[in-house]
Parts: C-alpha cells; structure tokens; sequence
C-alpha cells in the first residue's frame, strides 16, 4: 500500500507540472466538444488529434489524449440531456431520463448529477486501475503464447457475448477485423500476404483509418442528410442544483452504475456503451418504482453517466498491464504509446513508472476539470450546436481527411479509410456491429504470433492450450460466454442481456 | 430485424435512429417486418461473407500452409476464412425471419456515394494540389453544391477552414502537409 501511496506520489509530481496540466485541460475541453458533436464521437477525435501528439512527450501525448476520452464521455450527456441528441452512443440511455428531466424543467439537476457522477464514476475508476492494474501486470508476468492466445480468444468471445445481438453476426466481424489484420508481412516468414502489390500494404493496415472510415466516415454517411432540432434553453448556474429527493435517488444509482461500469470496462469490447446501457437495466430492475423509468428518473441519468465513466477507466487496465487493448479507442491510445518507441505490457509500469503513474494522477486531475469547468461553461458548449450540421459535416470530413493523412503522411491510408467508410455504412445497413472489425484488426498480429508460437511450442498440438492451467481456465470461460448465449435459443428465454436493452433477438 | 441498442465508438450506430429504437424498447413496442417472399437481409449478409470468405481462400492458395508442428504464412488466413464462411452460414440460416431486402431503406445511397466520391477526390488531389487547394474544393463542392448554401459562407468556410487547419496543422504543430507544386 505504501509503495503505491509513493507511486502516486511520483505520479502527481508529473501530472501537476504545469505543461501536463494545460495539456489535460485542453484534452477535456476537446474531448467535451467532440463527445457533443453527432458523428464525431472520442474514437475519431482521438484519430484525428493522434498525429498532432508525435512531437510531444510520451506522458503528455497519453494525458492529452485520455482526456479526449473521458471528455468525450462526458461532454455526450449535455446533448443528451438538452437536445434528445446522444452525442456519442455511450449517451444514448441518458437521453430517454435526461431528455425528460428538461421537459420538466428538470436539466439543472440532470446536468450537475451527470457531472458529479462522472466525477464520483471517474475517480473511483482510477482508484480501481491504480490497485488493480500492478496487480494484473505481475500476474501477467507468467503469461507464455499459449495463455497471450487463450486471453485473446476468450477476449472475442467475451465482446461476441456482451455485444448482445446475433452471436454469428458479432464473430464474423471479429473475423473480418482479424483477416484485416492478416495484410502486411508477416512477422515469422516475412511473407508479405494479401498487399495487392500496393508498397503501403506491407506494412499492414493501420487502426487509424480502419476506425475513423468504420465510425466517422459511416456515421456521417448515414447521416449527412438530417438536420439539428432547435436549441434549448441552457440552465443557469443556480438551476444546477439537485433537491434532496434527487441526490438521495441518484447517490445508490452513481455507486451501482460506478461499479458496474468499472468491471465491464475490463472487459473487450465497447464496453462504455455497453455498461451503459447495463447500468441503465439494473437500475430500472432494482427500482421499487419501474414506472418513474422514461419518465424523468433521475436514477436513469446517473447511472448510465456514471457506467460509461467508469468503463473508460476500467478499460485502461488491460491497456496498460497486459498491453492489450479492449476497445478501438484504447487501440489507437496504444498506438499513440508504441509511436514514442514504449513497448506497453507487464512491463511497463515497473520500467516506466513515471509513464503509468502520471497517467494515473493526470486522470485524478482531468476529473477535477471536467467537474469544475463543465458545469459553468454548458452555455458555451451548447452555442458550439448552434453551426448548421451542414456546415459541420463537411468540416468533420476534411478533419478525418486530415487525420488519416497526417498519421503516416500516406494517401493509402485515406483511401483506406473512404473504403472502410463505404464497407462500414452497407454492414450498418445489415445491422452490423463493427466494433469487433476495429478490435479484431488490432488483435491479430498478436493472436496469429502467439498461436504460432504456441503450436510450435508443442510440435503442433492444441492440447498446449488446455494442459496449462492459466490458458484452459480463459479458453473454458470463453466457451462457457457461448454456451451461455445459445441458451436463449434452446430455452426460448430472454436472458440478461435482453432484459437489459443489449440483444435484439426478442 | 436490425440490431438493436448496439454501439461503438466515434458515434456508434446512427445516433438519432438508435435513439428512437432504446424509446422502441422502453415502451416494449417491437416492429416486426412485414411478411413478404424475396431474399431476407441476413441472408444476402450471410452470402456476402461467404463470398468473401471464399475469395480470402482462393487468394490464400499461393502462401505455404507450413505444418501444425510449424505453420507457415498462409495457415492462420485459411482459418480464418474458414470460419468466416461458417459464420456467413450460420447468418444466412438463422436470417429467414430478419428484414426483407426489398424493405430495407436505402435512401442516403445516392448522398452517401456522392460524399464518397468527393472524398476519392480529395484523396487523389491532396498530393498533387496541395492540402488547402484541394480542401478548399471539398468544402466547396459539399457546402455549395450539395448543401446549396449562400455563396459567400460556402467561400468563407471553405477558405477559413482549409487555411486555418493548414495553420493550425503545419505551422503551429509541424504536421506535415502537402504543398501544391505552385506553393499554396
């Protein structure tokens, strides 16, 4: 405990040097107009901010960029809450409450409850990551390719399971994700497979396009031709304040949803929208008053806000001790690290403590901001949705534009990128998730290694994975997830997830 | 039917539209798809990614498949298009009750493919025009053309922003950009 308390220590000294400080400040007010603007949302801010961290220092270029994320996280509930407009769709169960609230008069307190629910959600987050990941990181120490494959497997079927919907539907994604993922040289015979001739190819495709034309470009293509609905009258300062009823109601729903949001954020996949959307259902479930649900229950505003929060940060933890990433954004955070030359993994925070605990404190930090700025400067925020989304559509087409291009200085990777906008927006039709592409294609340089090395290990025998005790316990949870999501199918039940808004096959 | 209250990141699923299916949900309405013959979306899904898995495979015939004590490049993809081929299945079979594709909404095609076509323009002129030439097009073409905006703010926007961002980008953060061949 005291290492840890001296670790912290060691973090604040670097999250509060003023350059840190300004640096995470500008990533949250960045992040709060990203997570506000429809169709941009923290992945594509994310991508688009990326090469403008090379020249910066490694703490500074993570600080700034987590604090795209969890301002993203945040700044998606104002729209939410004022305009019915989920910002990024980790918001979207905030709008059903929140939406109600300010039909009666209510944002004020829907406003200043997501606030301090994301505050209270984000720091306990952190609280968890600085416990757990050290603890995960050791662990992960004894970790060979047999148990680096079974985590991966079972990380795919995790997100096939959580994701809710056709389970066929959520695996062919991850496997078109990992055959993305398969173009380039490969690694053990320096074949280079799948590169059409195309000299960019060799290199492989880079999640930086994949994601922006998957997310951004799709969104935009599906929506382009909507207009904004009027803008609301923002709340003073003063309006802000909840009453007693409502702290009560809302204090066990931002504790739930903090920790619900934490342990799905562990987990692969999407996992703020998710929890999310989770939090929102248990709540509801555990209400002695269901009904008050869609009707403006403050309930239904902080837990959801508080999950997706909380999420952000769990979903730091496999990032920064395993090195491996569980959502697309911490894929491309993990990009952003591996640029400056940092090799993430178990390693890491023992060899680079100053890294991770500055990270940590900084997350301290950025939450206090986003408490204290957000609140005050709704106003400011708000008027940003007074442009014409057909101004804004087009702007947010050149940044993309911009961001791919910049990232490696390749034309390739634009193209790349209007391709994957094209292949996104027909799979959207199809009712698609393409959260696992992005995942798969940041998963599959790995999993191929390790599965490689691990048939190679045991002269090509698949029994390695379930004669070592750490693999067979991943790959026997992972099987488990799919048993568990085909018995809907055999019992005609809804599970949880249906219960819970996640699955479509009702 | 499509999915539901799925999302992801940078915006997720239509924001607007999966909003409307969460009120969908919460008010327990469900909207079954008109019965009607015809191929179902999740079938013609399916059949796609069996193309695609069967197109992976042919592609995979030149890389060695090595052996299970020592396997080569082209085993992994194998396997996976292999599995891809049984997902596609899988949705193909279990696609009979889904959304039929003669009902399926295609409105934003055209939209859609005009914006793509405009970005495809962008991609193959950013090199050769320069980054604020061919920016300043773009948004020429989107907010004037397309959006039919007054011509004096399609002419402010397009020129603020690509000269802006250029500033912003190249000057102040040294992102390199490219330059036409006449400096701008």
């Amino acid at each position: 405990m005291l290492e840890t308390l001296n670790n912290l220590m060691l973090g604040f000294s670097v999250a509060l040097q003023p350059q840190v400080l300004m640096y995470a400040f500008v990533g949250c007010l960045i992040g709060t107009l990203v997570g506000m603007l429809p169709g941009v949302g923290p992945l594509a801010g994310i991508s688009m901010l990326l090469p403008a961290t090379f020249g910066l220092d490694p703490i500074i270029a993570v600080v700034l960029l987590a604090g795209v994320y969890y301002g993203a996280m945040y700044g998606g509930s104002t729209t939410s809450i004022l305009m019915r407009l989920p910002g990024e769709a980790a918001s979207v169960m905030t709008c059903i409450d929140g939406y109600e609230m300010t039909r009666r008069g209510r944002a004020g307190p829907a406003l200043a409850i997501c606030a301090i629910g994301s505050f209270v959600a984000g720091t306990l987050g952190v609280l968890g990551l600085m416990l757990l990941a050290p603890t995960l990181a050791s662990f992960a120490l004894r970790f060979g390719p047999p148990e680096y494959t079974a985590l991966l497997m079972m990380g795919l079927l995790v997100l096939a399971y959580m994701s809710g919907g056709s389970m066929p539907k959520t695996l062919a994604m991850a496997g078109f994700g990992l055959m993305l993922g398969m173009i380039g040289i490969d690694a053990m015979s320096g074949y280079t497979r799948f590169s059409f001739d195309v000299v960019e190819l060799a290199d492989g495709i880079g999640i930086v396009p994949v994601a922006v034309g998957l997310f951004g470009i799709s969104e935009i293509l599906m929506t382009a031709s909507h207009q904004m609905g009027a803008l609301p009258k923002t709340p003073t300062l003063r309006e802000l304040m909840p009453s007693r009823t409502e702290w009560r109601q809302s204090s066990g729903a931002i504790a739930r949803g903090s920790v619900i949001g934490f342990l799905i954020g562990i987990i692969p996949g999407s996992a703020h929208i998710i929890s999310s959307f989770v939090a929102y259902g248990v709540e509801r479930r555990l209400s002695k008053t269901p009904e008050r649900f869609g009707q403006g229950a403050i309930e239904g505003v902080a837990a959801p806000e508080s999950a997706n929060n909380s999420a952000a940060s769990g979903a730091f933890i496999p990032m920064m001790a395993l090195g491996v990433p569980t959502s697309p954004v911490t894929a491309v955070m993990l990009a952003a690290i591996m640029i400056h030359g940092i090799a993430p993994g178990p390693t890491l925070i023992t060899e680079r403590p100053e890294l991770f605990w500055g990270f940590v404190a900084s997350m301290y930090v950025g939450n206090v901001m986003l408490l204290i700025f957000n609140l005050p400067l709704i106003g400011l925020f708000v008027s940003l949705l007074r442009i014409p989304y057909s101004y804004l559509y087009p702007c947010i087409l050149a940044f993309c534009i911009l961001g791919c291009y910049s990232v490696s200085n390749s034309v390739v990777d634009v193209w790349i990128m209007l391709a994957m906008g094209g292949v996104g927006f027909v799979l959207r039709k199809f009712g698609f998730d393409l959260a696992p592409v992005a995942l798969g294609l940041v998963l599959a340089p790995m999993l191929e290694l390790s599965l490689r090395q691990s048939l190679a290990m045991s002269a090509g025998d698949y029994a390695i994975f379930f004669q070592r005790p750490i693999s067979a316990v991943m790959l026997g949870l992972g099987v488990l997830m799919l048993l568990v999501s085909l018995k809907p199918l055999i019992s005609r039940k809804r599970d949880w997830r249906s219960q819970v808004g996640l699955d479509d096959q009702a | 039917m499509g999915s539901r209250f799925r999302g992801n990141d940078g915006g997720g699923v239509t924001l607007r539209r999966q909003f409307f299916e969460v009120l969908a949900f919460m008010t327990e309405s469900t909207s079954t798809p008109p019965a009607s013959r015809g191929l179902r979306s999740d079938q013609v899904a399916g059949l796609m990614l069996i193309a695609l898995a069967l197109y992976v495979g042919w592609m995979n015939r030149v890389y060695p498949l090595g052996t299970l004590a020592e396997p080569g490049p082209g085993y992994v993809p194998l396997i996976l298009a292999v599995f891809l081929g049984a997902m596609g299945l899988l949705v193909m079979i279990a696609g009979g009750k889904s959304m039929p594709l003669a009902v399926m909404d295609w409105r934003e095609r055209w939209r859609a493919l005009a914006i793509l076509a405009a970005c495809g323009f962008a991609a193959y002129g950013l090199e050769r025009l320069g980054y604020r030439i061919t920016m300043t097009a773009l948004l020429v073409f989107f907010i004037g053309v397309l959006e039919r905006k007054h011509p004096a703010r399609v002419v402010t926007v397009a020129v603020g922003f690509a000269f802006g961002t250029y500033y912003l980008f190249a000057t102040l953060l040294r992102v390199p950009l490219p330059v036409s061949p006449w400096g701008v």
